[in-house]
């Protein structure tokens, strides 16, 4: 049996803003040395999944440099492999409206090779660990038509899910609902799904047809409500990081720092594999104060920090002080810097006895490659 | 199969026992020892190669050569796994005529002739893995291609007190070797070999064969083949290399070389730009992690490592956990090592995934002036809790 891959690497690129102005989703770096797809794609190469496609509309060149052939997943030795969907691999313009259209124009993926077996999708801003084996086996189990991998503890009432769905209790909905600020009844979806191949070909041809390009609403919602689609609910109980605003983002990147969700994320089932960079080790220098701070290589620390992220080459100086931080790659902060609730994305140079304070909702963000 | 022709093709001498590391080795082949937080003896070598366009490596192993194989692998860390290059692990194999074990250096090149040979190279370097260095190998093989020489050999200054444990060249001014002295008693300059030879490959071929024959040689580069090379009238040329370079063949220069990573201004930089980066296999390790109350003073820590405790002056190597209240200092701790709540490790090599139990005492403090013992921990040893390892004692 054959199980394919698909990753959305940018359909939700706008609500993260500045972060994702020049990079897609899957090439954010997050949580000192990764990409987010890093997440997705060692989930899908570590339980056997040996054709892979990724589908970016825009600004990929940073993820293609990430991913590259794959090789630091294992995949570029396999039949199959990775296979880069982009507008120009697909010859059409960068505009498809949602996951289903994307998915049309993807259609050539596919098609290639045996039509039988399974197509397991997943986005790139939500963050989790997870053996995708039991899930594709629960799928075939169940005998539904869909899986939908949800979480429970997500709903809260505030934010705005892309999927939630409320069991009954005996193996049926009271509800299922799309872009809904569900309360905390309700399971949220991952964005993570399993379909046999032959009926996601179906459903995207059907649903292009007639206009209707979103995954969840206009394919999932819509044949569910019209009795056409059976779904099976499977609950991860593991780690689940949505990424989806600054503050998400923020947020959940210092949270890190709690032993038991790093552990749970970096070697719940697997490891999280990702480019390497063949840094030297951190060197912490004689008069460094690092508290409660996750350290990527090749960083050369003399100041001090405090519950932060500091990614690959920062270079913190004597007397800079830096308190929860999220501090990106080659990052240079000067002397005597003073830096509170702040993002600093790759490259930044932050001048001796600069002054930066965000709050905790609104960390301050300075955009790449910029000097403060 | 078809071999790209080569210009110049490496061979490492990666079969050295390395007993004078002791414990370090009893098990792994000296050049598969780590070093540097996240590096193995080897990637210096190998890392060397790459950096100097030299893309066809044959590596010679014989002692323990398990660990080393598996790290060396395909040779994808060093780029070293494409259609035109590689890195060939070369063990001593069965013929049908006479099989052996590798006897000497120079009999570990002579029986891999037919390797060399596919390749049809101009010239043959040969590189040992013993060496902590950066060394730009294309500098070395293009003085030797202009002076015309058959064979170039890599020299470095050493004090005149310690020229008596090395072998010395005698040159005249324009660097051409008229001697070579193995360990002199009175040694009459400072120009130490390093163990780096360029070749031509027709000479060197011929003379492993010679070599060969002659059933008094020890087979050695050093106490033979350079020797003969150099009565027969051949032209040895002295190459000057100033940089850091180390023998890390015993516990203490081990010891020493890992400690001269530390510092704002090290005695080595090991940091480099993209020509001169030293490449390892790299293991899906998360960043490291360090808590409240921590120190991290003067030190290396590699990824994958959790620091609760105290770390001065000390290299903490990849996926290694400090407890609370543990001390860490002067120390080199290998991968995977874990450190319990309240252990002291001081003036110490811990072997990779040693455990260092609650309360145990390692190693001890020292004046400036007293001369260092360092404790030393075999790979997997278990220091069992509230015990102690004595300065210089090993297990």
């Amino acid at each position: 049996m054959t199980v394919t891959g698909i990753i959305f690497a940018n359909i939700y690129d706008s609500s993260l803003g500045e972060l994702t102005n020049k990079r897609t989703m899957g090439s954010l770096p997050y949580g000192g040395r990764y990409r987010q797809i890093d997440f997705a794609l060692s989930n899908m190469a570590t339980s056997g999944i040996r054709q892979l496609g990724i589908i970016s509309r825009y600004n990929y060149q940073s993820l293609m440099n990430h991913v590259g052939s794959g090789e630091e997943w294992n995949l570029e030795l396999q039949e199959g492999g990775l296979e880069f969907l982009t507008p120009y691999a697909m010859s059409v313009n960068a505009n498809y409206r949602g996951k289903m259209e994307a998915l049309y124009y993807a259609l050539g993926h596919l098609l290639h090779g045996a039509q039988d077996g399974y197509v397991v999708l997943a986005d790139s801003g939500v963050l989790y660990n997870i053996d995708l084996t039991k899930v594709v086996s629960a799928h075939i189990a169940s005998g539904k038509d869909i899986t939908v991998v949800t979480k429970a503890g997500v709903a809260n009432g505030k934010k705005q899910l892309d999927m939630a769905i409320l069991p009954d209790g005996q193996g049926g909905f009271r509800d299922v609902a799309v872009d809904y600020a569900a309360d905390p009844s309700y399971l949220a979806s991952m964005g993570l799904f399993v379909i046999s191949r032959s009926l996601l070909i179906h459903y995207v041809q059907e649903c292009v047809a007639h206009n209707r390009f979103r995954f969840e609403r206009d394919f999932v919602l819509q044949e569910y409500n019209a009795g056409n689609l059976s779904i099976n609910v499977y609950q991860f109980e593991g780690m689940v990081l949505y990424n989806e605003s600054p503050a998400e983002y923020f947020r959940n990147n210092l949270l890190l720092i709690d032993k038991d969700v790093r552990h749970d994320l970096f070697n719940g089932c697997h490891s999280i594999y990702t480019k390497v960079r063949d840094q030297v080790p951190t060197y912490y220098g004689e008069g460094c104060r690092i508290d409660d701070c996750i350290v990527a290589d090749g960083c050369m620390l003399e100041g001090t920090a405090t519950n932060s992220i500091l990614f690959r080459e920062v270079r913190l100086a004597p007397g800079a002080t830096v308190d929860s931080c999220v501090i990106m790659n080659r990052a240079n902060i000067g002397e005597g810097c003073e830096l509170r609730n702040v993002i600093l994305d790759k490259d930044v140079t932050i001048r001796p006895g600069t002054k930066l304070i965000g709050s905790s909702s609104y960390p301050v963000i300075i955009k790449r490659g910029e000097t403060v | 199969m078809y071999f790209q022709k080569k210009r110049c093709i490496a061979m490492l001498l990666a079969g050295g026992q390395g007993s004078r590391l002791k414990v370090l080795t009893e098990n792994t082949a000296k050049p598969a020892v780590p070093f540097g937080g996240k590096y193995r003896i080897i990637d210096f070598p190998l890392s060397n190669c790459v950096n100097s366009d030299i893309d066809t490596v044959g590596i010679l192993t014989q002692y323990q050569p398990l660990e080393l194989n598996e790290y060396i692998g395909n040779g994808q860390p060093w780029g070293l796994n494409k259609s035109h290059c590689c890195a060939q692990i070369l063990p001593p194999y069965a013929r049908s005529k006479k099989s052996e074990w590798y006897k000497g250096t120079a009999n570990a090149i002579y029986q891999n002739i037919p390797f060399i040979e596919r390749f049809d190279p101009e010239y043959v370097l040969i590189l040992s893995g013993d060496h902590i260095y950066k060394m730009d190998y294309a500098a070395m093989i293009a003085f030797h291609e202009k002076t015309g020489a058959d064979c170039t050999i890599a020299v470095r200054d050493v004090p005149l007190s310690e020229a008596s444990r090395f072998g010395i060249m005698n040159t005249y001014e324009d660097g051409t070797i008229y001697e070579f002295e193995e360990k002199p008693k009175h040694p009459k300059s400072t120009s130490a070999s390093m163990g780096i030879y360029v070749f031509k490959w027709s000479i060197l071929r011929q003379f492993l064969i010679a070599d060969e024959e002659d059933p008094n040689s020890s087979n050695d580069f050093g106490k033979n083949v350079i020797p003969a090379l150099l009565a027969s009238g051949h032209k040895l040329m002295a190459f000057a290399f100033d940089g850091y370079w180390k023998d890390v063949g015993t516990i203490d220069s081990l010891w020493e070389a890992n400690m001269e990573l530390l510092g704002k201004e090290p005695a080595f930089d090991i940091r480099g730009d993209i020509n001169s980066r030293i490449y390892a296999r790299n293991n899906a390790l998360p960043p490291s992690y360090i808590d409240v109350g921590a120190v991290t003073a003067n030190s290396f820590i590699a990824e994958g490592s959790e620091i609760y405790g105290t770390v001065r002056h000390s290299i903490i190597s990849t996926g290694c956990f400090v407890g609370k209240e543990a001390i860490v200092e002067d120390s080199v701790v290998m991968p995977g090592v874990t450190i319990e709540s309240g252990a002291i490790v001081r003036h110490a090599i811990l072997g990779e995934n040693s455990r260092i139990c609650r309360g145990a005492v390692v190693g001890g403090k020292f004046s400036p002036d007293e001369k260092k013992e360092i404790s030393v921990t075999q790979k997997g040893a278990v220091i069992e809790a509230n015990a102690v390892l004595k300065p210089g004692e090993m297990v």
